[in-house]
């Protein structure tokens, strides 16, 4: 639906994270619809505040009316950047795909520095926020490890994202054999960034060309009959929603219809019956932050159906806040403030269910949340690794008794 | 494409499409609620109408016409599912205070009297009358809310306005929630050296614990403190949204969000499934039973043609009282337009009628007759038919 379609109810307005605390954001209303009339193609845009916008989506997933409210914005942001000099942090966040390349490869070396203080000021006066140290690189990523693994008959290629590849690749590759586990073949091919920080730092070229690259690779092996499986959910929702709406890319219908988040595929596999698991105790209180990106997917919330297939895991769901990172926004300096009391928000909420750990899909909410809450920050596949384990111990201790 | 299974698949996330959800759950059965965007009810004051034109709505129920969904619940249902409502929000973060048997009133934003069945715990001590004499905390520039308007109509009573550095009802609410503001609006709040026992302001207490917020208030300034329902954005409606989604979710209920129903399949006199619009693959969403609760032309439920009104989910046949011309009425702020009386018919067991689907139920605004402005049921009727709907429902399934 188009800005035409609003009757300005502000029922977005009502679920802005950044409105209700950045009083100089005139809200998704405002910023998308409302100046959408006064945006011609000929004329330079002037609004930039659109850039305060941290593309949580929630204002798409509550209009009543379907408009497209976040990617109005969105659009608005890749002109007002088309037009405007970019900030260095912005350029550098555009780059994530090549900064993690690099960091990634001198890992020690990137990781140390980016721990000094006078490289922290640096950094800082380079338009980089404090709050929250910045990521940490592996040399091990998941690219540099085994790529193809099982046999099964379902056949999966995995699209790790830069998060899992490079800052947290363990989790990857627990994911991976879980898959496996499971009867799939997994392939993880060679990738790009999906381009959603480009697309966040407003360069939408760049984005293209990442999103080009991929839909060939992945297209590639969707017609050779393998499905694509994401975990991080905003790779997953630029990969089907920004592929073929925002970016244009004649092979993005094709690839949503065969793209899955890894816990819908594993339920897939459980409910035609490929996939026989046996859950076992998780003695555990976890509260899952779900990432707004996974709610603008629209599939429900797949982990959460998993969890309660798991016996004593209690499980507290908080799916209002958004954690206020949002990707690369949370880094830059001049959103710290937002990035900050949001993060608070949001982590009062998971500290006030009195969980022992907390669950989300989305590595950049667990850098944020992990950070404010001093909780553990886990991604919901292990907690599913952590079932099948204590079955099979379980199994085990069962078949030793009966010996 | 992804297939999900359940035993009740509810279509509208509104209130009546979440009471009958929590009911379904209640009783056992693996429920989904699937939702287009957020329900009107966001917009709402927050407070439950129940024929606010009378002094009872109970006895009033015998004087509305026979086909009008109070007649079809019966008063024991009408009581009965506002009673589960109360207890439903008891766990919640914002308990709702009221009798079924009375109506009160509440104070509105432009001055005047309002009747409700049940408010929220932060409107328990709204005035009933202009009598009353109060103290109306404003905030300065404040959209749509004009304390001097509000205590010209009220005798003896006086207002001050706070500088919340921000003027949207919503930017207020999450600076409430923020411990050193709230720390500088009392301190702040006991320096004005108010005289009167009542303290309103506008519903701008926190989105999330409200209560606690009126309580340090209430306690720090020692006067009784009520909300003052406002204007879209509206922050009590946001609130009873919220409260009920996470009471659903607490219960183990699925919810889809955002995303519209795109298909249906039938099979004989069965639903069997709907498909959702999701970008990429849509998702198939089976039902042993489904629950219609889209809501009138507002939500979406009913669009309105040249020539026709149509059902948008499963094209049922709508009841319109009559060609557009005679319904059609220049005077737009009449009580009751006769097209609100348009909706889908139902029998005694909440089935559409003319229609032989035996595992569809319909609740909420959709049904025909309801005319909730001029009976002045927003949210009753939800409540009201979708706890109805949901028993006929679990009779179904069990």
């Amino acid at each position: 639906m188009t800005f035409e379609h609003c009757v300005r109810c502000t029922i977005c307005v009502e679920n802005c994270p950044i409105f209700k605390i950045n009083p100089s954001f005139p809200g998704p209303k405002q910023s998308g619809p409302d100046a959408q009339r006064f945006r011609l193609d000929g004329e330079g845009s002037v609004d930039e505040w659109v850039r305060l916008c941290c593309q949580c989506k929630r204002c798409e997933v509550s209009c009543p009316y379907g408009v497209s409210v976040a990617d109005i914005i969105l659009n608005a942001q890749l002109k007002y950047s088309s037009e405007h000099f970019s900030p260095f942090a912005a350029h550098l966040f555009a780059n994530t795909n090549y900064l993690g390349m690099f960091a990634s490869f001198f890992a020690p070396i990137t990781n140390r520095l980016t721990r000094l203080s006078p490289v922290k000021n640096i950094l800082s006066l380079l338009g980089l926020s404090n709050h929250l140290p910045l990521p940490q690189y592996r040399f091990l990523s998941m690219s540099r490890t085994r790529r193809n693994k099982g046999k099964g008959i379902k056949k999966v290629v995995f699209f790790t994202g830069c998060y899992l590849n490079y800052n947290d690749p363990d989790t990857g590759r627990g994911i991976r054999d879980l898959l496996v586990s499971l009867g799939c073949r997994v392939v993880i091919p060679q990738q790009m960034c999906c381009g959603l920080p480009s697309l966040g730092n407003g360069d939408r070229e760049m984005a293209q060309r990442f999103a080009k690259k991929n839909a060939a690779v992945l297209v590639d092996y969707i017609n050779k009959g393998y499905s694509v499986v994401y975990a991080c959910t905003s790779c997953g929702l630029t990969l089907v929603h920004d592929y073929p709406e925002i970016l244009k890319i004649p092979e993005g219908k094709r690839i949503a219809e065969n793209t899955y988040n890894v816990h819908e595929y594993i339920l897939g596999l459980i409910e035609e019956g490929y996939a026989q698991i046996r859950f076992g105790e998780v003695n555990k209180r976890i509260a899952y932050h779900i990432p707004c990106h996974l709610r603008a997917l629209g599939i429900g919330y797949p982990a959460a159906r998993l969890f309660e297939k798991i016996p004593s895991l209690k499980v507290h769901i908080l799916d209002d806040n958004c954690c206020g990172l949002s990707g690369s926004y949370g880094f830059k300096k001049k959103n710290q403030s937002s990035c900050v009391k949001l993060g608070e928000i949001a982590s009062n909420a998971i500290l006030e269910t009195g969980a022992e750990a907390l669950v989300s899909d989305c590595g950049a909410c667990r850098m944020q949340l992990g950070h404010f809450s001093s909780l553990p920050a886990l991604d919901p596949s292990q907690i599913i690794l952590e079932s099948l384990q204590n079955a099979a111990v379980q199994a085990q201790t069962n078949k030793r008794s009966l010996l | 494409m992804n297939t999900h299974e359940y035993d009740a698949v509810v279509i509208g996330g509104g209130i009546a499409g979440f009471i009958a959800a929590l009911k379904i759950v209640d009783a056992g059965y693996k429920t989904a609620v699937i939702s287009r965007g957020d329900p009107v009810c966001c917009l709402s004051t927050g407070c439950i109408d129940v024929l606010s034109n009378s002094d009872n709505p109970l006895k009033a129920i015998k004087d509305l016409s026979e086909d009008h969904p109070y007649q079809i619940v019966g008063k024991k249902g009408v009581t009965e599912a506002l009673e589960y409502f109360i207890e439903i929000m008891k766990e919640t973060a914002l308990p709702y205070r009221g009798e079924v048997k009375k109506n009160r009133g509440i104070l509105t934003p432009v001055g005047t009297i309002k009747k409700t069945c049940l408010v929220p715990e932060t409107m328990k001590n709204a005035i009933g009358d202009n009598e009353e004499p109060i103290h109306v905390i404003s905030f300065k520039g404040i959209k749509d809310f004009y304390p001097s308007y509000i205590t010209s109509r009220i005798s003896n009573s006086g207002f001050s306005v706070f500088d919340a550095k921000s003027v949207t009802t919503l930017g207020i609410a999450g600076r409430f929630e923020d411990r050193d503001f709230l720390r500088s609006f009392i301190s702040w709040a006991q320096d004005l050296d108010i005289p009167h026992v009542k303290i309103a302001l506008p519903a701008v207490l926190g989105l999330n614990e409200p209560l606690k917020i009126m309580k340090e208030l209430s306690l720090r300034t020692n006067k009784e403190i009520f909300e003052i329902p406002t204007l879209p954005p509206s922050i009590p409606g946001m609130r009873l949204f919220r409260a009920l989604k996470s009471a659903l979710e607490v219960r183990g209920g699925h919810i889809y969000w955002g995303k519209p129903v795109s298909s249906v399949e039938r099979q004989g006199s069965r639903v069997e499934a709907i498909t959702l619009a999701t970008s990429g693959k849509p998702s198939r969403v089976c039902g042993r039973s489904f629950i219609l609760a889209t809501g009138s032309f507002v939500s979406g439920g009913l669009f309105a043609l040249r020539d026709s009104v149509r059902e948008t989910v499963f094209d049922l046949p709508v009841f319109v009282p009559g060609h557009r011309k005679d319904w059609f009425n220049n005077n737009f702020f009449t009580q009751g337009h006769e097209i609100e009386k348009a909706g889908v018919l139902i029998d005694p067991s909440f089935r559409p009628k003319d229609s032989n689907l035996e595992n569809l139920f319909v609740c909420g605004s959709i049904i025909a007759h309801s005319e909730i402005m001029k009976n002045q049921c927003g949210h009753g009727i939800a409540i009201a038919t979708g706890a109805a709907a949901a028993m006929k429902c679990i009779k179904e399934l069990s």
